[in-house]
């Protein structure tokens, strides 16, 4: 059982070396491809056993070079619940994503070299949340990163690919460079790379170089994240890169980003009980939550509106990890783990629109739900759970969230945290509004003329969709089961860090450094809800509407027969285009020159009177390269000051 | 002595990101990431220095705890850190080359087909 961590890290790179070697047939590929991603996976739900439920910390010394003196001199591998939440979430997305990558990849040439990519960068992630090393953490980023850029580039004549994979590449290197320079200063400090020699050592010491430290590490994870500066990265890579792909870089690599930044700040540093801390997470969070939410409702293309969700979603985590109570950290994890399965659910849906029609283009798609009925209920469920839809999975981690800001303003009195709970609110709020935006343009209105030969897609495409969907349900339906046997262990892991401390150096070794488990952990839920009540009001609403749309079809029918002579709206205006028919809906047919109201849009009300604000984010994200480099320098000065001056 | 490495280290870590953020060419982009991974590996190597230490090579019967050696953890990050620069390089120009011919121009204020 001590070897599961190291053969979960290994089965992914020996997938790829192999499929490097073997890889020319198809069936050899896609054995490979399924066993090196199946594995894992089975590893970890192994590991459920001792870790989760008996509440063991693995610990594997590479090469059996134990510690001696109470130095760690070899490298290290731990598993606690917090490593292994993470490492379950990302064996479950690769899974998926690799089974869907099986049809939706087969009319690319480079098959090989997709695979070979895709699984190098699962196993970087594997290995960066598993890894109880600080250098070989920075060694699985940069293979995460290179992976990653490579795939964002893969299908290179497509637009914005190569650059999306510049600018990834150019601000990710600025990042791990950060995570090498705080890595090495922290080195200096201690004389030791291990996390628990770390964490032994650390919070005594917090001086200027520490510090700075810190702010290094931090920035160089919020990179990885693509948390408040470095959003346009994720919106840019995530547009280029095939969808199975985008899963990765969504589900996947955000996370270890996030994972990077709950392991500084809880376990090595254990500055979490900072109140600037708590603040200055809380407040990234609560800024990458809105403003990448009001700009997803600016986007046109489908699958860089999904991208901008998926950081607005990690805003969420990252405020509710700041919050540093045991109902924040349960409660970001379950979002964490909802982000996951809903945003890849959702990427999977753009793929398969993307699959059959040729573009992901808003304005131009339309009245898919006729040709690709499967795939828009799938979507309805991925939709219905990123807004926080009871009883779907959003919902149960959102309102655990804005109970748990809620509780942490009334506990602290402080004010601020009382925001994070409204942003929060209007957050969500904004996220159902763009939503119906989407579902609207693309599966419901008039289908356009070019996609009356679209197909559903395939088998294997809609599986791995309907796996996600299942889970999305499930995890919705029993949110007690979530929190008790997934999320509150990885809570305590990351509250309590002497017994992961004393579980790898020995115990006793926490206490010799005069340390004590300084947050306490204690488990209080506010509300209750129901979750099985509401999913039977929810078949209700959804029997009450099929039966009106089959009551009405016999009226429609009629009314078709009768306005077969009255000639079709666009042909009366002779507007030509299609995005002027696609959305005559929203200001009645009226033509726009004579409209009062730019109805290009469901939210035109909304956009109208924002519009200073939707101008300027607009022209802030210039797609020059040199801007976003500037973005990460300025928030590297910030964090640098900032830890400076409160720590 | 050791200052002037410090100083040094992180000279090049500034003078890689003012590179970066201010030039608008890409391989000018690419030579500051470079020079930015310089100030890094001079960083590490100048952690481990001890002045006056030997070579950290030994068998297992001349170790004692007198003897006086640099540090070789720093030695074997570094390798490691230079290794990953040279990959970073040969990819980013590689994707130059590919921008160059795509959009004819290495001007990164022409390269922004993706905002918004």
């Amino acid at each position: 059982m001590t070897h599961f961590p190291i053969l979960a890290i290994m089965a992914y790179f020996l997938g790829a070396f192999l499929i490097v070697i073997f890889g020319r047939n198809r069936g050899v590929r896609n054995t490979l491809g399924f066993l090196a991603t199946a594995c894992p996976l089975v590893l970890m739900i192994a590991l459920v056993k001792p870790v989760i439920l008996s509440g063991q910390t693995i610990a594997y010394w590479m090469g059996g070079r134990e510690p001696a003196g109470g130095y760690a001199i070899g490298i290290a591998l731990e598993v606690d619940a917090l490593g292994l939440f993470f490492g379950l979430l990302i064996a479950t997305a690769v899974f998926v994503a690799m089974l869907y990558s099986f049809s939706y990849m087969s009319h690319d040439d480079n098959e090989p070299q997709y695979y070979t990519l895709f699984l190098m960068l699962c196993g970087g992630v594997m290995g960066l949340v598993l890894s109880g090393d600080l250098f070989n953490m920075f060694i699985m980023i940069e293979i995460l990163t290179f992976a990653a850029v490579a795939l964002t580039a893969f299908r290179n004549t497509a637009t914005g690919a190569l650059e999306a994979a510049f600018k990834y590449l150019v601000v990710g290197s600025i990042g791990s460079s950060c995570i090498l320079a705080g890595t090495i200063m922290l080195y200096a400090q201690a004389h030791t790379l291990n996390f628990a020699q770390l964490a032994a050592f650390l919070p005594g010491h917090l001086n200027r170089a520490t510090v700075i430290a810190y702010a290094l590490l931090f920035i160089g994870f919020c990179t990885k994240a693509f948390l408040v500066p470095f959003h346009p990265l994720a919106a840019d890579a995530h547009g280029a890169a095939p969808a199975p792909v985008s899963v990765l870089i969504s589900g996947v690599l955000t996370k270890s980003g996030l994972y990077g930044i709950i392991r500084l700040s809880y376990i090595l540093f254990r500055t979490m009980n900072l109140g600037t801390v708590q603040f200055w997470l809380v407040f990234l969070g609560s800024v990458s939550m809105f403003v990448c939410v009001t700009m997803a409702l600016a986007q046109h293309d489908f699958k860089r509106l999904l991208a901008f969700h998926s950081i607005s979603q990690i805003g969420y985590v990252l405020t509710a990890a700041g919050l540093a109570t045991a109902l924040g950290v349960s409660s970001g994890l379950y979002h964490a783990m909802n982000h996951t399965l809903f945003k890849g659910l959702l990427f999977l849906c753009a793929g398969a629109v993307l699959h059959e029609t040729g573009t992901t283009d808003l304005d131009r798609l339309g009245g898919l739900s006729k040709k690709m009925p499967q795939t828009t209920v799938l979507f309805l469920i991925g939709a219905f759970s990123i807004s926080g839809v009871p009883p779907f999975n959003g919902f149960a981690s959102k309102w655990l969230i804005y109970q748990a800001t809620y509780q942490k303003a009334v506990e602290s009195g402080n004010i601020g945290f009382l925001f994070a709970t409204i942003t929060a609110l209007v957050t969500s709020t904004m996220t159902l509004a763009s939503f119906v935006k989407v579902t609207q343009s693309v599966f419901f209105g008039q289908l356009p003329k070019e996609y009356e030969n679209v197909k559903e897609v395939s088998l294997g495409m809609r599986l791995a969709m309907g796996i996600l969907a299942l889970l999305c349900i499930l995890t919705g339906l029993f949110p007690g089961f979530v929190t008790t046997y997934l999320t509150e262990p990885a809570a305590r892991a990351a509250l309590g860090a002497n017994s992961y401390i004393n579980a790898m150096m020995g115990s006793g070794y926490a206490e010799s450094f005069g340390l004590a488990d300084t947050l306490p952990v204690r488990f209080v839920s506010a509300g209750v809800w129901s979750p099985i009540s509401w999913l039977c009001v929810l078949m209700i609403m959804l029997l009450g509407v099929c039966i009106v749309a089959v009551a009405s079809r016999y009226d429609q029918v009629s009314a078709l027969a009768a306005s077969e002579a009255v000639p079709a709206p666009a042909a009366r205006y002779g507007s030509g285009s299609a995005a002027e028919g696609k959305y005559e809906l929203f200001y009645g047919g009226e033509e726009a020159v004579y409209s009062q109201v730019g109805g290009e849009d469901l939210f035109w009300g909304f956009k109208h009177n924002w519009r200073g604000y939707f101008r300027f984010m607009h022209e802030l994200h210039s797609g020059i390269v040199n801007d976003y480099a500037l973005w990460a320098v300025v928030a590297l000065a910030l964090a640098m000051l900032y830890a400076m001056v409160i720590l | 002595m050791i200052l002037v490495n410090y100083l040094a280290a992180f000279f090049l870590i500034t003078l890689g990101l003012y590179c970066i953020v201010t030039k608008h060419d890409l391989l000018k982009s690419v030579i500051g990431l470079s020079i930015m991974d310089y100030g890094v590996n001079l960083l590490i190597i100048t952690v481990g220095f001890n002045p006056g230490g030997t070579a950290p090579i030994f068998s297992f019967g001349e170790l004692n705890p007198s003897s006086f050696f640099v540090d070789p953890i720093p030695q074997a990050l570094t390798l490691t850190s230079i290794v990953i620069g040279a990959c970073v390089t040969a990819m980013s120009l590689s994707l130059v080359i590919r921008l160059r011919e795509m959009y004819g121009t290495t001007d990164t204020r022409e390269i922004r087909r993706l905002r918004g």
